[in-house]
């Protein structure tokens, strides 16, 4: 029974063996998470100026996107 | 931006200076994608204080970190009720299966 957590770790391993494609098809979230990671690292230091609201955006299209796996894991579509 | 914090600082005669837990509060906020729960619950705690100060006094505090403050707890509450409904769900579901766990009637 998935969790929707279940495969971050598993993809984060891949990703960092090299397999890109094998990454995501294990956990779709896992890249866009980073990337938001690094921008929100990046805004925290650099200060752009709708860096918030972007943010923001990131965060709730990674929300989604979570939510879509999730389901599509559970077979519910 | 410059312009703007010179103008504050021109009408309140005070150095304009962010919020003490702006970047924090918008930290914990994004990692409550990654850890459940308790980062949005202590984000959401650490905005309050900061931002009654905000409303009683938005002269002297960049805007800036107003909207760090925001997106933080935006996205803390969307965190939040996301794991609220997917707990439902899942909790649902493993009721689902253990209800229709065959039995074996011996």
């Amino acid at each position: 029974m998935d969790c929707p957590g279940c495969g971050f770790q598993r993809s984060l391993l891949l990703l960092l063996k090299g397999d890109l494609f094998a990454s995501i098809r294990m956990y779709w979230g896992t890249i866009p998470i980073l990337l938001m990671l690094v921008f929100l690292l990046l805004h925290t230091r650099l200060n752009f100026r709708n860096g918030s609201k972007i943010l923001i955006w990131l965060y709730c299209g990674n929300a989604v996107l979570i939510l879509c796996h999730y389901f599509y894991k559970l077979g519910l579509y | 931006m410059e312009y703007q914090n010179e103008q504050q600082r021109d009408i309140f005669n005070q150095p304009v200076r962010p919020l003490p837990n702006a970047t924090a509060v918008l930290v914990l906020g994004i990692l409550s994608i990654v850890i459940c729960f308790i980062c949005g619950i202590i984000a959401l705690v650490l905005s309050s204080n900061d931002r009654k100060r905000y409303q009683e006094n938005p002269g002297a505090y960049t805007s800036g970190s107003y909207d760090q403050i925001r997106a933080g707890r935006i996205c803390a509450i969307v965190g939040i009720c996301l794991q609220v409904i997917l707990i439902i769900v899942y909790g649902f579901f493993v009721a689902f299966v253990l209800k229709n766990i065959p039995r074996d009637n011996y």
